[in-house]
């Protein structure tokens, strides 16, 4: 494919709008006075990572699906093994000087992984389906001890997702959700101690509204006082005086609404609703069922997360650790998240077109015809 | 070859890609909604908790007035002192931290950690808690250094009252401490909020309201660890006003000094003087021993610091000088005699005779000596004190009278002096006697005035009390030529920038229904009392004193009636007697011998004034005003 030709395949309106989230969110991490030098290497990094996704072809990734899977489950065990603990928790391994966040990349090599698999056959068999939890269920294990409840729910909500967008039959789906409801009550007692708090706390936060509560309430007292306007970049009281907890990472948008308000707001959630969809999109003129479940995979893991991030900081959802993609200051995340929507690209880049007898570009395959 | 404009993508939108992003848009459409409700609906309520979180009112406390001295020598002033406090909400999450910070607040207060760790847990979180008052310098500067590494912790910086010489001023300039609901009381609503400070007791509780001064505030921007971001509005405090007092305070320090060496001599533990000016009111001394220290009690006292001073059975904490209430015995003779004179009952060459006892309705009523002494004038029964003397002039002048002359004279008058808790003493007369005995049948003998009680109201006992304070305005009127003055203690007042606000203004609130001729022959009697042949006049000769002046002795009985009754010593002067500028009472609680205890007490202060009268008498030192 000639880079002239690229250029026009390329999903431009993708790009845009990751543009635009980008730089948005390397404004509001300056905002959140967190390292926006370093956040900005991260997005440039990210970018090359995004443009190597995309030109590369993502059906080659599906051969070797089975050894990243093995790599992501050594390098989990490595972060529990020789993991660096913060907070209570032990997610970080040491690479070269730079903390790196295993878990967050372990959910775009989830996505891999499944969309690897469940492209294997049309439909999802019982078979099948008992796999897919048995491939599944290490790593999360691994991700829930250190323990990260954040990236374990990305993780349910992307196996439930996958196996949606890979037609699995309706009673494999119900059984997904009636396992969830058993486990729910059984959290409690897997939960480390502030989380099972952190939960509690959102089923009732008026139990504690100076202890754990504060986050919670902080950050929905910075919202509010965004209005309608907002008050400006650089200039949100609540933001700027670091009342808002984990302002750069967790309770970044809380950040975004004070300073730009329900319209900026608003403009934030479309563009996020735009890339989604065009992720979809990309996902409906996959040349292969491969290239349908990695692009509809990564459209689940970006709106999960999106939506318990900004659920979370307006009071709607529980608080649980999962950055705002392409918003939160994080190198592990934001990287991820650039390097998927790149595989989302290379699956947009490689489509089936009405054919025009140009061999060259390759690019038909199963039912194009029809 | 490629017709690239031509392409057109076929996309394949399966039911489930299509259900996929249907639950994207609806899901994204109930957060959008969440949102507008919260920036929308509660945007405002919210935006008002995100100002309250980050705008903070600071009070700027307003300088408290100094109190000087009438040369401008300072009797308190505002140094300041540091206290380290703790926010518990910022110390540090990780347990191990927070112990290994609790240790340092320990070792740095001196305190045993239990104890730091148990008040930072009772307290709320969210306000700073004070640990330690009072660091030293060297402590604050030990402190200041580690500050960084110990979060939450601050040191705070505060003006603390410090009194000068509290054993000898304390009673006159008093102490300052938290805000009570008492306090409240006494001065209303004047804007006084929780946890300031306010005058207790002396000048200090009197002039509360010009020395307290105006606290200003600001408006400041604080971060979520409660450091101010920046100012927004500021009121600047205004200083209270200075006080310069009328008080000498060398001839202060001269009076507790001759007081307490007399008390020592004696093997007596309290007493009082006040030394006036009979022509301005003005107090030059006002002493009340035991003093204690009032520094105590701006820095905090202890329980058992306090206990101490309320279990001191010489009850350190009673102003005498202007609380204690006592018989003034013979030093009311003087009153007797003007009321005789004055009534035409006697006349200064009037002789009475003065026997060893009088036999009243059976009752006997004994001089304090057991011989005769002859027959007498008016003036030398006062030099030799004679009781049955005045027994026979306050039968006749009649307790009635003799009330009316002992009120003119300013007794069982609280004075209006600038200090709170000032007591009346006590005219007895028929209708109180009545109301007070308890009895129910008021009319029986043991609530009925009899003359007993009229003959021994003529040497001031009966149920008589005065205080050394109304002893000394009442001195001051004998020799001022009757004029009651209203005793005072303030001089000037100037504000923040020197301005006089306020300036001494004698005042009198009565005068004496007395000729010059009758009160020239009453002092004259006082006059020789100190001069010879009397006892009196040794004291003046070893002290090198001249005896100028006039001067009464008093022993008065108390604790009941019959003989051998415990006393109290008093001794009133004033000089010199042309023209008298200086008019004092010495008391000594349980003092036996008048002449013995109290006089010498009084002419070591005369002594005192006289070597120094320039200076006491000088002008105000100008750089006092300017300091």
């Amino acid at each position: 494919m000639t880079a002239t030709a690229a250029w026009h395949r390329l999903d431009h309106l993708q790009l845009l709008l990751i543009g635009m989230l980008a730089a948005l969110g390397l404004m509001t991490v300056y905002s959140a006075q967190a390292d926006w030098a370093r956040q900005l290497l991260w997005v440039l990094l990210g970018a090359g990572a995004y443009a190597a996704a995309s030109a590369f072809d993502y059906r080659r990734l599906r051969p070797v699906a089975l050894g990243l899977y093995a790599g992501m489950i050594l390098l989990l065990l490595a972060v529990h093994l020789v993991g660096h603990t913060a907070l209570g928790a032990r997610r970080w391994l040491s690479i070269a000087g730079f903390a790196l966040e295993p878990s967050e990349l372990s959910k775009l090599l989830l996505v891999v992984l499944l969309a690897a698999y469940l492209s294997r056959s049309e439909g999802v068999s019982w078979r099948s389906f008992g796999i897919t939890l048995l491939l599944v269920a290490p790593p999360a294990g691994l991700i829930l001890t250190q323990p990260d409840l954040g990236t374990t729910i990305v993780f349910v909500a992307v196996v439930f997702g996958m196996l949606f967008l890979a037609s699995a039959r309706a009673w494999q789906l119900f059984s997904l959700v009636f396992a969830a409801g058993v486990a729910l009550p059984l959290l409690p007692y897997v939960l480390h101690g502030y989380q099972r708090k952190r939960l509690e706390i959102f089923l009732d936060p008026t139990q504690d509204p100076l202890g754990a509560g504060y986050n919670l309430l902080q950050a929905r007292i910075a919202v509010g006082a965004g209005g309608l306007f907002g008050q400006g970049w650089l200039h949100g009281l609540q933001g700027q005086l670091g009342f808002v907890p984990e302002r750069a990472t967790d309770f970044v948008f809380a950040i975004f609404a004070e300073e730009f308000g329900l319209l900026g707001s608003l403009v934030l959630l479309a563009a996020f609703g735009l890339l989604l969809i065009r992720m979809l999109r990309s996902a409906a003129v996959a040349p292969d069922r491969f290239g349908e479940l990695l692009a509809g995979g990564v459209f689940v893991m970006i709106l999960v997360q999106m939506v318990e991030n900004v659920g979370m900081n307006i009071g709607l959802l529980p608080i649980a650790g999962i950055p705002l993609p392409l918003i939160s200051y994080g190198g592990s995340a934001t990287i991820t998240t650039l390097a998927a929507l790149g595989l989302v690209q290379s699956v947009a880049l490689r489509r089936r077109e009405v054919v025009l007898g140009d061999g060259a570009l390759g690019t038909i395959t199963r039912r194009a015809q029809a | 070859m490629i017709q690239l404009g031509g392409v057109t993508p076929k996309a394949r939108w399966s039911m489930r890609l299509v259900a996929a992003a249907t639950l994207g848009v609806l899901v994204i459409g109930v957060l959008a909604v969440k949102l507008a409700e919260l920036q929308l609906t509660d945007g405002a309520r919210l935006a008002g908790m995100a100002r309250a979180n980050t705008m903070h009112r600071i009070v700027l406390e307003a300088d408290r007035g100094i109190i000087y001295d009438r040369h401008g020598a300072p009797l308190v002033t505002n140094s300041p002192v540091w206290s380290l406090e703790v926010i518990p909400a910022e110390l540090p999450l990780d347990a191990r931290a927070r112990v290994v910070e609790l240790a340092e607040f320990a070792r740095m207060t001196g305190r045993p950690q239990p104890e730091v760790a148990a008040t930072l847990e009772a307290a709320d979180p969210y306000s700073s808690v004070r640990l330690s008052m009072d660091l030293s310098q060297a402590q604050e500067l030990a402190i200041n250094e580690r500050l960084p590494e110990l979060a939450g912790a601050s040191i705070v910086q505060r003006a603390v009252r410090t009194y000068v010489d509290p054993l000898v001023f304390g009673h006159v300039v008093g102490y300052v401490g938290p805000l009570n609901d008492a306090d409240l009381k006494r001065l209303g609503r004047l804007g006084y909020q929780p946890g300031e400070v306010v005058g207790k007791v002396g000048v200090e509780a009197g002039l509360e309201t010009l020395l307290r001064g105006r606290n200003g505030w600001a408006d400041v921007e604080v971060d979520a660890r409660g450091q101010v971001v920046r100012t927004l509005d500021t009121q600047e405090s205004v200083p209270g006003d200075s006080v310069y007092l009328s008080l000498d305070a060398p001839l202060q320090r001269a009076t507790a000094q001759s007081l307490a060496a007399g008390l020592v001599r004696d093997g007596k533990t309290a007493g009082a003087s006040v030394v006036v000016d009979p022509r301005t009111g003005e107090v030059l001394a006002l002493v009340s021993l035991p003093g204690y220290d009032t520094n105590l009690f701006t820095h905090g006292i202890s329980q058992a610091d306090y206990n101490k001073l309320i279990d001191n059975p010489d009850r350190p904490l009673l102003n005498r000088a202007i609380a204690g209430q006592y018989a003034p015995g013979s030093t009311f003779k003087m009153v007797t005699a003007t009321a005789g004179l004055q009534e035409g009952k006697i006349t200064a060459a009037t002789m009475l005779s003065c026997p060893p006892y009088l036999n009243v309705n059976g009752w006997i009523y004994h001089n304090w000596a057991s011989y005769s002494l002859g027959q007498m004038n008016v003036a030398k029964a006062l030099a030799t004190s004679c009781d049955t003397f005045f027994y026979q002039v306050a039968a006749m002048v009649g307790d009635v009278t003799l009330a009316k002359y002992a009120r003119a004279f300013g007794f069982g008058q609280a004075k209006n002096i600038e200090m709170p808790g000032v007591m009346p003493g006590l005219v007895p007369d028929r209708i109180w006697k009545q109301l007070q005995c308890g009895v129910p049948d008021l009319n029986s003998d043991a609530c009925r005035w009899n003359t007993g009680d009229t003959i021994t109201f003529g040497i001031g006992q009966s149920y008589l009390l005065t205080t050394p304070l109304n002893q000394a305005v009442y001195v001051a009127a004998l020799a001022n030529g009757g004029q009651v003055m209203r005793p005072t203690l303030v001089d000037e007042v100037r504000d923040a920038s020197g301005h006089e606000v306020q300036t001494l203004h004698p005042e009198v609130t009565g005068t004496v229904p007395a000729s010059a001729a009758n009160l020239m022959a009453v002092r004259e009697g006082m006059r020789e009392e100190i001069n010879p042949p009397y006892n009196m006049n040794y004291w003046f000769r070893a002290a090198g004193v001249p005896a100028d002046g006039g001067g009464k002795t008093g022993t008065a009985q108390w604790g009941g009636s019959g003989l051998d009754l415990p006393t109290h010593a008093w001794f009133v002067f004033f000089a010199p007697y042309a023209q008298p500028e200086v008019a004092l009472s010495i008391f000594v609680e349980r003092g036996e011998l008048s002449e013995v205890e109290a006089a010498p007490i009084g002419v070591q202060v005369m002594k005192f004034y006289r070597d120094n009268v320039t200076a006491i008498r000088a002008g105000r030192a100008q750089g006092a005003f300017t300091s």
